[in-house]
């Protein structure tokens, strides 16, 4: 505790490089990867992104618009193969799932929220970091106002928002609806959802700063 | 036009990069990108993480994914300036021009409420398009599927009645 108020003492600045050495520190000791790695998967999925150019404006609020559909089909063929993917990774032994609880209000109140932020900002919390680190300074000014959200959801997490998210009703997966079925399960999901992504008409809404097809 | 990849590429890269983080040998773990959020904020308003139930409850999310973001943030800008050649500083995109309005006040606004209520909607879900989305469904989770239709028809009536859709 001693060292704690010694910390505090010196300033904001000291205990913002202190903790973000503390991040490092409890990544380092967590078992889901190095550092090294944790940090190489950051960069794939920023690479990832921005050479698919899903981050910028036109393509979520252009999608909320209808005029954009490359981010439903680029996500629902991630789902897909990944739905097939991981199921035999998991039997094998590679994997394990990390299901997510139904706290059903969360989902629905949180749902609500998110998808109106989504289709006005025009970035998810995924790409968002994207279009800050290529310039975007209006991006900039909405994660900040992120970090906002993150403190008053902190501040009043006890107070107000638990009691709002309401209780679990449990990890289920679709496998637990056709229990000795689920093999099957997992393919007919996968190729069904693969099949969706390639379905989807293709249009997109252009930019011309970047140029058109 | 900007050098890209075509989206069906960019799934199956991206499909491959969420099992090496689920796989043992990797990560063992799905990837999410909302947790940093509200970990960075206790950081960066120095709240202290023994007082405040939920930053204690998601310290050992908040820090794999905050490193995750420091590699994100510095794909993203590499990518940016020697591939896509897309870095530039701007501040209003070019269909909020056309379907919004052109008050780069107007879109700073926006931007600083939409993010503030992104984070918020986040948190009451316990995930968004990647701990949710991807991570969530290609696990068959039935909380991502509730979570992705209620996203879906949110952000679609959002996108109608916020925007001037007709084509100018």
């Amino acid at each position: 505790m001693a060292n704690i108020a010694f910390v505090a003492q010196e300033g904001n600045t000291t205990t913002i490089i202190d903790r973000t050495f503390g991040m490092f520190d409890t990544v380092i000791n967590q078992p889901h990867g190095s550092l090294a790695l944790v940090f190489l998967i950051g960069v794939i999925f920023g690479g990832i992104i921005q050479y698919t150019r899903v981050d910028k404006f036109e393509k979520i609020a252009g999608f909320a618009m209808l005029k954009d559909t490359i981010v439903p089909k680029m996500l629902f063929l991630a789902v897909g193969l990944t739905s097939i993917g991981l199921y035999f990774m998991i039997k094998s032994g590679g994997a394990h799932y990390h299901i997510k609880p139904i706290i059903l209000q969360g989902l629905i109140i949180g749902g609500v929220i998110f998808g109106a932020s989504m289709a006005i900002l025009g970035k998810c919390p995924g790409t968002g970091p994207i279009s800050v680190a290529e310039g975007r300074i209006d991006v900039l000014v909405g994660a900040i106002g992120g970090l906002f959200g993150g403190l008053v959801f902190t501040l009043y997490y006890e107070d107000f928002f638990k009691p709002l998210m309401g209780e679990s009703l449990g990890k289920l997966t679709l496998l637990d609806f056709f229990e000795g079925h689920e093999e099957l399960t997992v393919l007919i999901f996968g190729i069904v959802v693969t099949i969706i992504s390639i379905l989807i008409p293709t249009v997109e809404l252009c930019d011309e700063k970047e140029g058109c097809e | 036009m900007t050098n890209r990849l075509p989206w069906w590429v960019g799934g199956i890269l991206m499909s491959g990069l969420l099992l090496l983080a689920f796989s043992i040998y990797g990560a063992n773990r799905p990837i999410g990108a909302s947790t940093y959020v509200p970990y960075f904020a206790g950081i960066i308003f120095d709240l202290d993480p023994e007082k405040y139930v939920y930053l204690k409850e998601i310290e050992p999310h908040g820090a794999w994914e905050g490193v995750m973001l420091l590699g994100a943030l510095f794909g993203g800008f590499v990518t940016s300036v020697f591939i896509t050649k897309s870095f530039r500083f701007s501040l209003i995109p070019t269909a909020w021009k056309r379907h919004k309005n052109g008050s780069v006040v107007s879109r700073l606004i926006w931007s600083f409420i939409a993010g503030f209520f992104m984070i918020i909607g986040a948190r009451l879900a316990g995930g968004c398009t990647s701990g949710h989305f991807m991570s969530g469904m290609s696990q068959l989770a039935i909380s991502s599927m509730v979570f992705g239709t209620v996203v879906m028809i949110s952000l679609l009536v959002t996108g109608r009645f916020f925007y001037n859709t007709k084509d100018k």
